[in-house]
């Protein structure tokens, strides 16, 4: 709809067709865009439609509604340049139970179907520990819905996320990261609100991993881990419930994700041979950071044997043209690697050399899979174990809104002295 | 002996984000009573189905309009709006040129 919204400012009267199943996606657009008037007519075209016979039924089916958008008089509301107004949202919102605040939430649909921790104002003022900043503190107004993102808008999230006030810091420059985010292809609202369904993956480094205990070892990206657990779903909520990216609204992912619930991971830095992922950026490696991404899914990969040659061709054959990939070495192939001489630079450059695939639309020649090797990021976790991840999707520009340095409260040591001991204690049988 | 925590009563903050009126930027533009004689602008973008509906509108629009003009226009990047793009100001020299204009399936 933005085009639509430049050709009326234009003073020309513009019109755009809509799949209908974007109806509501297109009306959020233009109100984004300070245009809610905009006309739009939803056709039973599927966007990605090829036979023409269904176009023509298609056409055919709202050919007078376009005629009618482009020359029917304006009504009385889309005469009107009164400002359209915006939700009310009171600080204090509910009073109940557990149980009735589960229901609240749910059928606002501000939650992720999961239940959620009460965000009282005690709970909240704990959260807010985590920062040094006012809890007014404005850092900007986050895409698609524009809504203000303030420091005490963030920790109600993260607190119903079930974070704790250690997390709070990183969960910040997580939203810095979105609101410093480019628009366009390469940009957080287009993967937010994409047909592609992809996800947020963010990658910590630096000592924080350790103090707020994010798991970098086995399972290293399933449940079971409250800071990987609730840092991705806290930041998933700020991008519903400040950005306004709700599902089958704004986010349009046909299939959607299940790495959408949390996609969180720290570099066992300990045991890896390399220098850490964030000085890949510049960063020190005493520096706190964390990275993103936007991969449609990941894959895991068993070379057929523990030698660089074999691990390194093993990687090849679940590249994707155009991608960024996140490569993830289990500890014991990174020291393979490093052992028979292999850096990170090497590995990128090996794997710009030697993967190929046809050139579109001229099949006899081979051309690189990938041109740009700082679409590939190459790191360690994982536990023991012979199993590679390789994250494959989108990703920021190359050298925009990768990664953000994660800024500490003054009270960083005695908070991480409070929450540090929250670890599960697994009885064993 | 239990105690039924869902029985205490919590007051609690809203998750959702304050956001400021939506202002108009402007309404949208008057409409000329029929497109009779009129340049008629038809922007397609990436998406598959994009350029061959604006093709079978233009047809059916000729058999209507014969006297109406057509011109075309491509989008430069993806999910760029075309007003923010490289081609800006190509797109707005196009745009002064027309008298009304299709899009299919941007958002």
């Amino acid at each position: 709809m933005y085009d639509v919204i430049s050709a009326e400012e234009s003073e020309v009267p513009a019109v755009g067709l809509i799949a209908e199943g974007f109806k509501d996606d297109a009306k959020s657009a233009a109100s984004s865009r300070s245009m809610p008037g905009a006309r739009c007519i939803p056709t039973i075209i599927p966007p990605e439609a090829t036979k023409m016979e269904e176009i023509e039924a298609g056409v055919e089916d709202c050919f007078e509604d376009v005629l009618k958008a482009l020359t029917s008089p304006l009504t009385t509301a889309e005469k009107s340049s009164e400002a359209k107004k915006v939700e009310e949202a009171p600080r204090i919102i509910f009073k109940g139970s557990l149980d009735d605040i589960n229901l609240f939430f749910y059928r606002r649909g501000w939650t992720d179907g999961f239940p959620v921790v009460p965000p009282t104002e005690e709970k909240v003022a704990e959260m807010l520990t985590g920062t040094d900043l006012p809890p007014d503190t404005l850092l900007g107004k986050l895409l698609p819905r524009q809504g203000k993102v303030t420091v005490e808008k963030i920790a109600v999230n993260a607190v119903i996320a079930g974070a704790l006030p250690t997390y709070l810091p990183v969960i910040l420059a997580a939203t810095q990261l979105l609101l410093d985010s480019e628009m366009g292809f390469r940009g957080y609202c287009t993967f937010g609100v994409s047909t592609g369904s992809w996800a947020p993956f963010w990658v910590i480094n630096g000592p924080i991993r350790n103090e707020i205990n994010l798991n970098y070892k086995s399972g290293v990206l399933s449940p079971g881990n409250i800071a990987n657990a609730a840092i991705g779903r806290a930041i998933g909520l700020v991008i519903k419930n400040i950005g306004g990216v709700r599902k089958g609204i704004e986010d349009m992912g046909v299939m959607g994700n299940p790495m959408k619930y949390t996609m969180v991971m720290a570099e066992n830095e300990e045991e890896s041979p390399w220098e850490p992922l964030h000085t890949d950026f510049g960063l020190d490696r005493e520096d706190n950071s964390i990275a993103i991404s936007f991969p449609q899914s990941w894959i895991q990969n068993y070379p057929p044997a523990n030698e660089a040659d074999a691990i390194l061709r093993s990687l090849l054959n679940h590249l994707i043209p155009g991608m960024m990939h996140t490569i993830i070495f289990p500890p014991v192939h990174a020291r393979t690697l490093a052992a028979e001489g292999w850096s990170k630079p090497d590995i990128k450059e090996f794997i710009r050399e030697n993967a190929r695939m046809p050139a579109p639309g001229r099949a006899v020649e081979i051309v690189p899979l990938i041109n740009d090797v700082r679409t590939l990021r190459v790191m360690v976790a994982g536990g023991p174990g012979a199993f590679i991840a390789q994250a494959v999707g989108g990703g920021p520009t190359p050298g925009k809104a990768e990664i953000r340095k994660i800024e500490l409260p003054k009270n960083w040591a005695k908070l991480v002295a409070k929450y540090k001991n929250i670890v599960p204690d697994h009885l064993r049988y | 002996m239990t105690t039924d925590k869902t029985a205490a009563v919590y007051e609690v903050l809203s998750p959702w984000a304050e956001a400021d009126p939506v202002p108009q930027r402007g309404l949208i533009a008057e409409r000329p009573a029929e497109l009779a004689g009129k340049k008629i602008g038809l922007f397609h973008m990436w998406k598959r189905a994009s350029k061959p509906t604006l093709g079978v509108l233009e047809r059916k629009l000729k058999g209507k309009y014969p006297d109406a003009e057509f011109s075309w226009y491509e989008e430069s990047e993806m999910n760029v709006p075309e007003i923010e793009s490289r081609n800006k100001a190509q797109y707005e020299d196009w745009i002064r040129e027309v008298d009304t204009v299709i899009f299919t399936y941007g958002d």
